[in-house]
């Protein structure tokens, strides 16, 4: 029979009946239900196993809370472990299987875990595995390990796609309980702008779960009439379905809206968002959570929180049991037992701890006022229970309650410390809350209906004049205050049997006392050593019965205790959540440059330099290694003409009256007296002396230069520039904009560079080597018109241009290029070639000027200028950094010309062993030059130029290789630079 | 050698996606320069600009359309402002000079940024995806301008109409940010048809 336990009423749908399956079995509910619900209604009773010992356990609680009730939901890659089935809404065709089992979850093996339960303790990994030694790594971590963790991931990437958003309000009101729909509606009236955040997927909190009444109407009915109100308001947002999962910094709230957890798979766009929520007051009204009491045998299915089953009968129409038992040290509690036999339910027994009077008469249940339940019986679930004396009650289903917990979570996100109060027995949120934060209703220890709706409504009101609202209404809404009194009652002793604590994580009461005896008496301490308070629950049943035993323990009263500290997520906020829609090549972005179209048509291998994608090289058919279309287009280039794409260098536009004197002061070398029309090279140090960068400032006209930064450097030089400009020298007229991406800019470079060039430059401009000398730079046209920038300047060696347009004309300029080098078999060339070319010509990189070298080391020291001030300079005297011995750059080769160089070797003189002590230098950068026919590296080695033509190792230890290398100059290649000024 | 000429190719040329609420459309041809007022010289600026445009300098976090409504002068810092007009050659910071005097430091930018407009009654709720600010009507009113970041790009964003937003961000990177906006438009349609149209 299908629903077997589904009773009349509740807030379902009926309407709507979904079919699901559970462990492979098919069930019905309807639309409304949560998995638990629906399970529940089927009198689906044993839902898992416990983690340690393997213990069957049924649904404990109805929230988010629940430590028990953890399935894997979904199948395939969808497959989601430990997730609780009372926070997963019911869908049509919903898979869910319970989990951690070996066998089948009625006959699991691993049960056998419970018979070994003295040896597996508390903190029984640091004492029962410990002998032999040898066994720890190889036989019993394996062991544990396998038989450790809940549920099972699916292996595979998600499917599932996430977002993350941005939110702005006055009010945030987190929790759409009685206490925080009626500060909601206080806010929204006001006229505030106003989000509703509530974890469950129907808003009213309790006032779903109960028969009280609001404004004369059910509790529920007058819920939805409030978020009905509350929708129609423009200034309002509602956020069913998301939980505020943490209290950052400034007003910031993280919340997770599960927007499509609650449909089929993968419908309708982004499966969670997580949002950050900028708040400028926030009204935390998150409620309470029921704990439960301890007591021999407290673990089985069937025994449940006294308020859940309240919520399963009156908010689901599902009963829990056929004969439900309660056993309370409070008020509430009583009022589990008066709903239930409102709806026919039998009630067997009300045990109250408390020796006092009963408060009601319910017909046919046995009262036992200050009673005990000391043990239970039923295998998979619950048939008896018995009470101290000997008294034994049949029973199906125990409904226990402890007193209430404020969910103080939230209020200690910035360290407050919740404190206790001993009229409601519980901690309620200390006098440190995060700024803005106001916290109402039960959460805030108001546990009762008129009290709660009244401190919403009266603690909005002062926040929305704090903001310089008026009050939305001057009367809360009404409902009465229900009898609430509770006695600080945590455990049955002494008993036979263990008393579970943590369900989640299979600690009892026995092992609270033995971390205590072992001397883990901080709370802290006791947590890490138990694992109380730990998992996907993080204790909210656990901790503050625990916490009671702990106390007891060391004779301190539970205040001085105290509690662990509460940090975010409040519950599990998956990961992809957290990544969003930055996955895969959507991580970040890519910056491609203006030929980039160009080059994947030429089929050019990619790398990735910072967010930049470049041309590493432009495979030719039949190329079969990389190296031979990087010897192709160094030789190519050298010999003719080849291409290459710059416009990933740092471009700065720096102009204003003192702009030349802003340039002297940030480079080394001098730069007041370049000339209009003149570009320079240009060292950069920071202010510790060490170099920061290198580029070229070019004199476009008066007052106006165009500085370029390397790749990696363009950033951070436009930052030093900007804090120079505006916190050293304030006074200087100097204005700066980066117009890197304004600009295509190409390197023309080889014999024919100028041929080729001079087919594209319009005939007023006169780029002959008289006219247009190396280091010349200008304003021109090409092809007809379109506005240009040239720049005699070599990077390669060879004669060279660097050629801008403005971007848009970048693709047509790159293809402009190509055609008209036809003629001269131009070549395009990629990073790789350019790094080659710089290599031979002994030009240094980010692999040479990488923060802990020199000027000098890099064989610049003159132009560091004596004649003026620059940053840097004073540093760049210190003792250490002119030492005699410091590194200096210098050229290698190998001795057995065969031989390749690699980057990272270390020098050593011959004989001495390969340690710190004996290290001479290192490689910086190596190559194949396709020009001398060998390998050529660059590298530092202490006093080089007094050694060249010594013969050193290059010891490599992490590749296990050693090279004899000799001592060259850096500059292979046509070292008087003939080549660039012909 | 004038037998080949160059041909524009813009990344957000024709770019337009329409669904339920949001249109998004690549803006091209704009002409987009900055003017950085010299040490000492905001008096005579602010004068100039008087002159040529007939509008005061908009403060930064403003921006003001010039009175024959043909430049949008974008407040940005204490000392630049952005003009925006339309195109007519490769040379848009002269007219700019031209108007403002040699003293004034303007510098070409069009090709430095694409922009786009984004706009109808939910722009503002796709945009909540990625842009930090509080973009409510009474924050950042009609006319407002702010630098920002969206899914680590820089962007300039203003509000020029009551359910529109024009942006700009580096070109370099207008893959991604159009990857950002569409993903953002992407994620919060309702059921129902999305078209791309290009």
């Amino acid at each position: 029979m299908s629903q077997q336990s589904r009773i009349s009423g509740g807030l379902i749908d009926r309407s709507q009946t979904h079919s699901f399956t559970f462990d492979g079995r098919r069930y019905e509910g309807h639309a409304g239900d949560t998995l638990a619900s629906a399970l529940v209604a089927n009198n689906v009773r044993l839902v898992g196993r416990s983690f340690k010992y393997h213990r069957p356990r049924g649904i404990f609680t109805a929230g988010s809370e629940e430590p028990n009730a953890l399935v894997e939901l979904r199948s395939g890659a969808r497959r989601e472990p430990n997730t609780r089935a009372t926070a997963a809404e019911l869908f049509e065709g919903l898979e869910a299987a319970s989990q951690n089992w070996c066998g089948s979850l009625r006959h699991d093996l691993l049960a056998v875990n419970d018979l070994f339960s003295p040896f597996l303790s508390a903190g029984f990994y640091y004492k029962t595995f410990m002998w032999p030694k040898a066994f720890w790594e190889r036989l019993y971590e394996p062991i544990i390990r396998a038989a450790a963790g809940l549920g099972r991931l699916s292996g595979l990437p998600d499917p599932d796609s996430y977002d993350h958003g941005y939110l702005h309000c006055d009010i945030l009101v987190i929790g759409a309980g009685p206490a925080g729909l009626a500060a909601a509606m206080q806010a929204g009236r006001s006229g505030a702008r106003v989000i509703v955040a509530d974890e469950d997927f129907r808003m009213g909190g309790r006032l779903n779960a109960e028969t009280r009444e609001v404004d004369g109407m059910a509790g529920a009915a007058w819920a939805d009439s409030a978020v009905a109100e509350l929708a129609a308001m423009d200034n309002v947002r509602l956020f069913p379905r998301t939980t505020v999962f943490g209290v950052y910094d400034h007003g910031i709230y993280g919340a997770l809206e599960r927007r499509t957890d609650h449909l089929r798979d993968g419908e309708d766009g982004p499966r969670q968002v997580l949002w950050q929520i900028q708040a400028k007051r926030a009204i935390l009204a998150a409620g309470a959570i029921e704990r439960p009491i301890a007591f021999p045998g407290n673990d089985r299915p069937g025994v449940m929180l006294a308020a859940s089953v309240r919520t399963y009968v009156n908010r689901y129409a599902a009963a829990p049991g056929k004969r439900i038992a309660v056993f309370t040290n409070n008020d509430d509690g009583w009022r589990t037992a008066i709903d239930l036999s409102a709806k026919g339910i039998g009630i067997a027994a009300i045990v109250d701890t408390r020796d006092t009077e009963p408060l009601t008469d319910i017909p046919g249940a046995a009262i036992v006022m200050g009673g005990r339940v000391t043990a239970t019986r039923g295998r998979h679930g619950l048939r008896s229970i018995t009470l101290a004396g000997g008294r034994t009650i049949e029973t199906d289903c125990l409904a226990i309650s402890g007193g209430w917990n404020p969910n103080v979570h939230l209020t200690c996100h910035h360290r407050g410390r919740p404190e206790w109060r001993d009229d409601i027995a519980a901690f309620v949120p200390g006098p440190e809350l995060p700024a803005g934060m106001t916290v109402t209703g039960a959460a805030n220890g108001t546990l009762t209906l008129g009290a709660a709706l009244a401190d919403g409504h009266n603690r909005t009101s002062s926040t929305l004049m704090g903001l310089g609202f008026r009050s939305g209404g001057a009367q809360p809404p009404r409902g009465d205050d229900e009898a609430a009194s509770v006695s600080a009652f945590w455990h049955v002793s002494p008993g036979k049997g263990r008393a579970w604590l943590d369900l989640q994580n299979d600690v009892t009461v026995k092992d609270l006392k033995l971390a205590h005896q072992e001397g883990f008496r901080s709370v802290e301490h006791m947590k890490r050593y138990t694992t109380l308070g730990m998992a996907t629950d993080q204790g909210k049943t656990a901790n503050v019965p625990a916490l009671a035993i702990m106390a007891e323990c060391t004779g301190r009263t539970i205040a001085e205790t105290g509690t662990t500290i509460f940090r975010p997520p409040y519950t599990p906020v998956p990961i992809a959540a957290f990544a969003g829609r930055s996955r895969g090549a959507h991580m970040r972005p890519v910056r491609l440059t203006p030929s980039h179209a160009w080059a994947e048509e030429q089929g050019a291998a990619f790398v990735e330099t910072g967010l930049w994608l470049r041309a590493q090289w432009y495979p030719r058919d039949g190329e079969t290694h990389w190296r031979q279309s990087v010897d192709r287009e160094v030789v190519q280039t050298r010999n003719s003409v080849g291409i290459c794409d710059v416009a990933t260098l740092g471009k700065i536009d720096i102009q204003g009256r003192d702009a030349a004197q802003f340039l002297n002061r940030v480079y080394a070398n001098g730069f007041a007296k370049l000339a209009v029309g003149r570009a320079r090279y240009g060292l950069m140090l920071r202010e510790d002396g060490i170099v920061m960068d290198d580029g070229t400032a070019a004199h476009l006209s008066e007052n106006h230069y165009l500085m370029t930064t390397t790749t990696a450097n363009a950033l951070a030089v436009f930052r030093h520039l900007e804090f120079c400009r505006q916190c050293l020298w304030p006074n200087l007229d100097v204005h700066l904009i980066s117009v890197t991406d304004q600009w295509a800019q190409y390197a023309v470079a080889g014999p024919n560079a100028r041929k080729l060039l001079s087919k594209l430059v319009d005939q007023d401009f006169d780029i002959s080597n008289e006219a247009f000398p190396f280091m010349a730079c200008g304003e021109i046209t090409v092809c007809g018109g379109t506005r240009a920038r040239l720049f005699r300047i070599s990077f390669s060696g060879e004669l060279a241009y660097e050629i801008a347009v403005p971007a848009r004309y970048g693709d047509a300029m790159i293809r402009a290029l190509m055609a008209a080098g036809e003629e001269f078999d131009a070549v395009p060339y990629g990073l790789e070639a350019l790094n080659v070319m710089r290599i031979e010509k002994g030009h240094v990189t980010g692999a040479e000027l990488e923060g802990r070298t020199t000027a000098r080391d890099v064989g610049m020291g003159r132009m560091v200028s004596a004649d003026k001030d620059c940053i840097g300079k004073t540093l760049s005297q210190r003792p250490v950094l002119v030492a005699e011995d410091r590194p200096v750059l210098m050229g290698f080769i190998p001795v057995d010309r065969s031989q390749t160089l690699d980057a990272g070797a270390h020098f050593l003189s011959s004989g001495v062993a390969a340690v710190t002590e004996n290290d001479e230098g290192w490689m910086s950068s190596v190559c194949h030059s396709p020009i001398l026919g060998h390998a050529i590296g660059l590298g530092f080695i202490k006093r080089g130029r007094e050694r060249v033509g010594e013969t050193v190792r290059a010891a490599d230890p992490l590749r296990g290789k050693e090279t004899l290398v000799e001592i060259v100059s850096p500059h292979f290649l046509d070292p008087e630079g003939e080549r660039l000024r012909g | 050698m004038a037998d080949i000429t160059l041909t524009a190719r813009e990344p957000f040329d024709g770019i337009r996606l329409e669904t339920q609420g949001v249109t998004l459309s690549g803006v091209t041809g704009k002409a987009l320069v900055s003017a950085a007022i010299p040490n000492g010289g905001e008096a005579r600026f602010a004068k100039s600009l008087q002159a040529a445009y007939g509008v005061s300098l908009p403060a930064p976090g403003a921006t003001t359309l010039s009175r024959d409504g043909a430049t949008l002068l974008i407040g940005l810092q204490r000392d630049q402002i952005f003009l925006m007009f339309d195109r007519t050659d490769d040379w848009p910071e002269r007219s700019v000079s031209g108007k403002l005097g040699d003293a004034t430091c303007v510098t070409d930018q069009s090709d430095g940024w694409v922009m786009a407009r984004i706009a109808g009654p939910r722009c503002r709720k796709a945009l909540e995806r990625i842009c930090r600010l509080d973009l409510h009507p009474e924050v950042f009113a009609e006319g407002a301008v702010a630098r920002t970041l969206m899914e680590h790009l820089n962007v300039i964003i203003w509000r020029d109409g009551a359910e529109s937003c024009q942006l700009l961000s580096p070109r370099s990177s207008a893959s991604s940010f159009l990857h950002a906006l569409e993903t953002s438009i992407l994620n919060i349609r309702q059921s129902g048809t999305f078209q791309l149209l290009t």
